[in-house]
């Protein structure tokens, strides 16, 4: 299910895609639809996912969220390896199979993460940034309605990533359960560590959209120099 | 790996820009290394916000004293010029003018609404480049008492300008999140919608201002 939903909302996105043009300067040629996608996913935001990840606040102790935030960590960690080896990163590799290989023994399954006071830190990978790695632009502006910002590169990314996830491979009795589950527990614990980090920019921004738009960019490009300044190309103020 | 709306990073990186805000011109710096003078420059000025923001007084005195301090240390004209983008060729000097000044008081306004967030974050710097004469980039770690645990480490840069003895700092950067690139990609979609006016941007920000001096928040609302 997690795959086939996937498959299906990214492959109108880049359908959509297929036939872009730049009239704005902004690579947004779909900047009408995207703002109306942008309002639902608002609306999700606002009715679905906040009050649930408040509820998941106000239920589940501090310490029992922390593990099922590490526990879904370690989950991706197989898809940033195969990243790593993609970017040809080998020390980021290393990093990342010897977080998975501590946490998930001594984590107990990943509930714990030992690894950080090992001093291995964490980072985080995907088939999106390889794709930027060997030169892909991202394409233009989309977002996709439940997923957020997602331009074609981004969204090819992630229906790659779930070929280098291991959890795809194993097909359990209750794996429909297994899969949304996992997808709704991440989606809780991203919103419940950040709760009103959507309201303060919105709040500061006279185009709400226009600021998303921009920071998902810049978001992005950062992850992909890995966090390195971008020095060369800073604004000519 | 999954991402509903928005990515885990994402958020977390716009939580901190918020955060960022205040913490980048505030916090002392934990390491004594051999810095160059933009180096030195961040870091006495940190020590000083600090000094502000842990000192004695009203809340009213504290937040006067952090707006002169910030008034001094930053070159609020070269980063409102800079958001303008095209649109700063087209505008007369009056209405320039005036966009400087509104976009002062937002500053402040931005600044004053995340005033009470500070919790003793803290800023070490771990270096400088000196991108072409008078125009710096320093970076710093954040250094945080209350960082969740398999936090990546959040580095901010600042933009410095100037020679020695008359630096100023005019752009922040946090995990590569860069606010005039921003503000200026937020401005200039407000004005593709109004008629490129920066008279109605003008208009726009003095409300906002005007809303968190009356006790409101920054949507202007």
């Amino acid at each position: 299910m997690r795959g086939l939903s996937r498959f299906f909302v990214v492959g109108m996105g880049l359908l959509l895609a297929g036939c872009a043009t730049d009239p704005t300067g902004a690579n947004d040629p779909y900047e009408q639809t995207n703002r109306a996608v942008f309002d639902f996913d608002q609306k999700l935001d606002k009715y679905f996912i906040g009050p649930s990840a408040e509820a998941y606040v106000a239920v589940v102790p501090s310490p029992a969220r922390q593990g099922v935030h590490n526990f879904l960590l370690n989950l991706d960690l197989p898809v940033t390896f195969a990243n790593d080896l993609l970017q040809g990163e080998m020390s980021r590799a290393g990093d990342t199979l010897g977080r998975f290989t501590i946490n998930s023994t001594l984590g107990v399954a990943g509930l714990f993460d030992p690894a950080t006071d090992f001093g291995i830190p964490a980072h985080t990978e995907d088939f999106g940034q390889t794709l930027a790695t060997w030169g892909v632009g991202e394409g233009p502006y989309l977002v996709l309605p439940f997923f957020g910002p997602d331009p074609p590169r981004d969204a090819t990314g992630q229906v790659v990533d779930i070929f280098f996830d291991p959890t795809t491979y194993i097909k359990l009795r209750e794996h429909f359960w297994w899969s949304a589950g996992r997808e709704y527990f991440t989606v809780v614990d991203t919103k419940s560590r950040n709760l009103d980090t959507l309201q303060n920019i919105e709040r500061g921004s006279v185009d709400y959209y226009a600021s998303v738009r921009s920071l998902y960019r810049q978001l992005r490009n950062n992850e992909i120099r890995n966090g390195r300044p971008d020095v060369q190309n800073l604004p000519d103020l | 790996m999954t991402r509903l709306f928005p990515r885990a990073h994402f958020l977390g990186a716009l939580r901190l820009l918020a955060l960022a805000a205040i913490v980048a011109v505030a916090m002392p710096l934990a390491a004594a290394r051999a810095a160059t003078p933009a180096e030195d420059f961040v870091q006495t000025n940190v020590q000083k916000g600090l000094a502000i923001l842990n000192g004695g007084g009203s809340k009213e005195q504290q937040r006067e004293e952090f707006r002169s301090f910030l008034l001094k240390l930053t070159d609020l004209k070269r980063i409102a010029d800079y958001t303008l983008g095209p649109a700063k060729n087209t505008t007369s000097p009056a209405d320039l003018a005036a966009f400087e000044d509104a976009f002062r008081e937002y500053a402040f306004a931005v600044y004053e609404s995340e005033f009470s967030k500070y919790s003793g974050q803290t800023l070490k710097v771990t270096g400088s480049v000196e991108r072409k004469a008078g125009d710096y980039l320093v970076s710093t770690v954040l250094v945080d008492p209350h960082a969740q645990k398999g936090q990546e480490p959040i580095q901010v840069d600042f933009r410095i300008f100037g020679t020695p003895g008359h630096f100023t700092v005019a752009d922040i950067i946090v995990l590569g999140l860069d606010l005039a690139i921003t503000e200026q990609d937020d401005f200039s979609s407000f004005l593709a919608q109004n008629n490129n006016s920066v008279k109605a941007l003008t208009v726009e920000l003095k409300k906002r201002a005007a809303n968190v001096r009356a006790g409101g928040d920054l949507s202007g609302k």
